[in-house]
């Protein structure tokens, strides 16, 4: 079963060919990682499943992306719909200038939820699923910049799990975090990914390694291999990306 | 990251773990099919020495994933290494136990045999060599070094024994001429099992090497050298 | 060969560094000067005339006594008035700059009046305002008239904070909002007014002090020569600080006599400006506390 289907995706930025012709097939429930360097069109790419790319002036799109089967840039798919169900975390942890439970209520908040009960106890489970619940229980009116660096990455996690998403994007969510927090939030994809299908952006090779089932590697535009994490960064089949993963280039 | 790091150590720790058993299990069975000349044993192992060799293979690229995916540094890489080691070693001490139990196969043996083997301390011989086996293991699971260094003693045992046997083995061919061919072939099988303590030797070498970061291999044969010059 | 230097270089380059930093730190110093002496003449000319009867009377004598109560009251009544057209109109002006339409030609073209804007002489303003709301709009010399004179003043710089405020936000604040199924609207609401809030308020403040001493804009469309009375709705005329120090200074039946009230009108106009500028950046300080995002 597949969560994520791309097929024959062109992406342009203007006359800019940003994304090459890219067919991929993301299973349900798997950690898919997209490594590449710099410019290579990962990021791009990955902003594409929650259409943040609609954003862009001039930007254009080729093909098709499903999720669960179904064209989420056809003309009857509502985007702040679409959005509730494919959750972002981003390079830089971004929590909102309220405190840490109107954060994590936000997402709720802005769809409609009305119910406080049903409201406190589902931020209580997405801090809890960030692993941050601990941390922050005696301090939820707090401002959420009270927070250290990698606490609010995981509350920004926590925000985005609270409206229980059914896709997790996460757009280089350690690069920005030192190494224990980093350590911290690798653990976190791996036991989200019982409860979403994940598939995270990471310039960090071993971080692809160690937290994704799959790998796709991005060269110029275009998706160069995609597979298995294991044989990808054991036995890949494109010298390009045995060159990337062992630090030849890029 | 450690959490990661930590279910990989622990799944390849219980495969080298299940790899060793299975070699101590050929190993014993081997000897069991020599002892009561058991051909139906004998075929079970021959049978089963696939499955050691695909288990090898099966570790092997296992621990090839962990180097790849993980990046080890430290005692995970000492691990790593150490457990690919073990594992060439496990492998080979699983070929003896195969080619014993095929030497089963193609000889007749005779209950009369059984004074030979006494003769030969065959049966001192293999347990020496299942002991040493088994405290190897016992000594990688509770990470301890005087255990893994106290086999290096009793490989001596196996040494001693073999230089024996070549003895009591030419004089037995000498008085029965036709027994020649099965003197020949239980010389061979007490090649294997001196050669079987060589690489329980390596084990506990890598074992130490695993937990400490000392590198005893050869070392120990120099010192022996020296005491000798 | 050995590297040679010659240290004799060295003693001339740091000899110049200590001029050119010497010449620097003068006229810093001197800036500082001219703006003691200038607060300290109207401080000393000034500061005796006021006292609590100064302060809450009437002018008197034909303005050679009494206080300046109507010009303070008329000069509030006249920053709250452009204080609630300029805030409203240049925020909601502002956020359609920076979120609505960012980007386009339209947005270059207003973003290129609303700076010429701030660049016309503010006797422009008062001439349109007059023409515009006094006569056209037929809001006569009120308040109002003047109130809106001056709101259009103040209104370039509200719309130039409030657009630098939004446009300052990281792209990852909007991006996060919207990543949860958030409107445009929801999220300029929600999270990037809360953020933008202090510097916009910051710069209406300093608008608003701005504003507070201007006299052209008033001269036609509001400001009285002399009032006994408060004013009662926002269609009468007022007094305000800065015409009625032009007044005092310039006209009137006995000039000398009326010179030591034109410094105390001065020194009571600065200290609001001074004191609203203070207000501003205590203001910022304390979001900037507590909206820290490092």
């Amino acid at each position: 079963m597949n969560k994520i289907e791309a097929k024959n995706v062109d992406f342009y930025y203007g006359s800019f060919h940003a994304l090459k012709g890219i067919n991929i097939a993301i299973p349900t429930g798997e950690v898919v990682a997209f490594i590449g360097p710099s410019g290579c069109g990962k990021s791009t790419f990955l902003r594409l499943f929650n259409r943040m790319n609609d954003l862009i002036p001039g930007a254009r799109l080729e093909g098709q992306i499903l999720i669960d089967g179904n064209d989420i840039y056809d003309r009857s798919v509502d985007v702040d719909v679409l959005r509730r169900g494919v959750g972002m975390v981003f390079q830089r942890p971004n929590p909102f200038p309220k405190s840490i439970f109107e954060n994590v209520a936000y997402g709720l908040r802005v769809n409609g939820v009305k119910d406080k009960a049903f409201i406190s106890q589902r931020v209580e489970e997405a801090l809890t699923s960030a692993a941050l619940w601990t941390e922050v229980k005696d301090k939820l009116k707090e401002s959420a910049y009270a927070l250290s660096g990698g606490q609010q990455q995981r509350l920004c996690i926590a925000r985005a799990m609270a409206v229980q998403p059914s896709v997790l994007l996460m757009d280089e969510p350690a690069s920005a975090l030192d190494p224990i927090s980093t350590a911290k939030i690798e653990e976190l994809i791996c036991e989200l990914s019982s409860q979403t299908t994940i598939v995270i952006v990471t310039h960090s090779m071993q971080q692809a390694a160690r937290v994704s089932n799959k790998t796709a590697f991005f060269y110029l535009g275009e998706m160069v291999e995609y597979g298995e994490t294991k044989k990808i960064f054991t036995n890949p089949e494109k010298e390009a990306t045995q060159n990337y993963i062992t630090g030849r280039f890029g | 990251m450690v959490k990661f790091v930590e279910n990989e150590l622990q799944n390849i720790r219980k495969e080298i773990s299940d790899m060793w058993m299975l070699v101590y299990e050929q190993l014993d069975n081997a000897y069991k099919s020599v002892l009561n000349a058991d051909v139906t044993l004998a075929e079970q192992v021959a049978a089963r020495e696939k499955r050691v060799n695909a288990f090898e293979l099966k570790i092997d690229s296992d621990i090839e994933d962990f180097i790849a995916l993980y990046n080890p540094v430290a005692v995970d890489l000492r691990f790593a290494l150490a457990m690919l080691k073990i594992n060439n070693n496990l492998e080979r001490i699983g070929d003896y136990a195969d080619s014993i139990a095929r030497f089963v196969l193609r000889t007749e043996l005779k209950p009369a045999d059984r004074v030979l083997f006494e003769q030969l301390k065959l049966q001192q011989m293999y347990e020496t060599a299942l002991t040493m086996l088994k405290t190897t293991l016992s000594s990688l699971e509770h990470h301890d070094i005087a255990q893994a260094k106290s086999v290096f003693e009793i490989d001596e045992t196996l040494d001693a024994i073999n230089d024996q046997a070549i003895d009591v083995l030419v004089a037995y061919a000498t008085e029965h001429p036709d027994a020649v061919r099965l003197c020949i072939e239980l010389a061979g099988v007490f090649r294997k099992l001196e050669r079987t303590g060589d690489h329980i030797n390596n084990l506990a070498e890598e074992t130490v090497f695993y937990i400490d970061a000392e590198v005893l291999k050869h070392r120990r044969t120099l010192a022996k050298d020296g005491d000798e010059a | 060969m050995a590297l040679q230097f010659d240290p004799a270089y060295n003693r001339r380059k740091r000899r110049l560094q200590t001029a050119v930093f010497g010449l620097f730190r003068l006229l810093s110093y001197a800036i500082a000067l001219v703006l003691f002496v200038i607060l300290g003449f109207i401080i000393v000319k000034g500061i005796s005339v006021v006292n609590w009867t100064f302060l809450t009377q009437a002018p008197t004598d034909g303005m050679t006594g009494g206080g300046i109560w109507p010009a303070i009251v008329g000069t509030f009544y006249l920053m709250l008035g452009s204080a609630l057209f300029a805030f409203p109109v240049g925020v909601v002006s502002g956020i359609y700059m920076s979120e609505y339409a960012p980007g386009g030609k339209l947005v270059a073209f207003i973003r290129m009046m609303t700076n010429n804007l701030a660049g016309i002489p503010s006797i422009v303003f008062g001439l349109f305002g007059m023409a515009f709301f006094v006569t056209y709009l037929d809001f006569g010399d009120s308040i109002l008239a003047g109130s809106l004179t001056l709101g259009l003043l103040a209104l370039p710089i509200v719309i130039r904070t409030t657009e630098e405020a939004f446009r300052d936000i990281a792209p990852s604040y909007r991006e996060g909002s919207l990543a949860l199924g958030a409107t445009k609207a929801q999220t300029i609401w929600h999270v990037l007014l809360p953020m933008a809030m202090p510097r916009v308020i910051t710069g209406l403040i300093l608008s608003l002090g701005r504003v507070s001493g201007e006299t052209a804009p008033i001269l036609f469309t509001c400001a009285a020569y002399f009032l006994p009375k408060l004013p009662a709705s926002i269609f009468d005329q007022c007094m305000a600080l800065p015409y009625h120090l032009y007044v005092v200074a310039t006209s009137g039946t006995d000039i000398e006599a009326q010179m030591p009230i034109a410094y105390g009108t001065a020194f009571v106009l600065i200290v609001i400006v001074l004191v609203m500028n203070l207000v501003a950046g205590l203001i910022r300080r304390h979001f900037e506390k507590k909206l820290n995002t490092k």
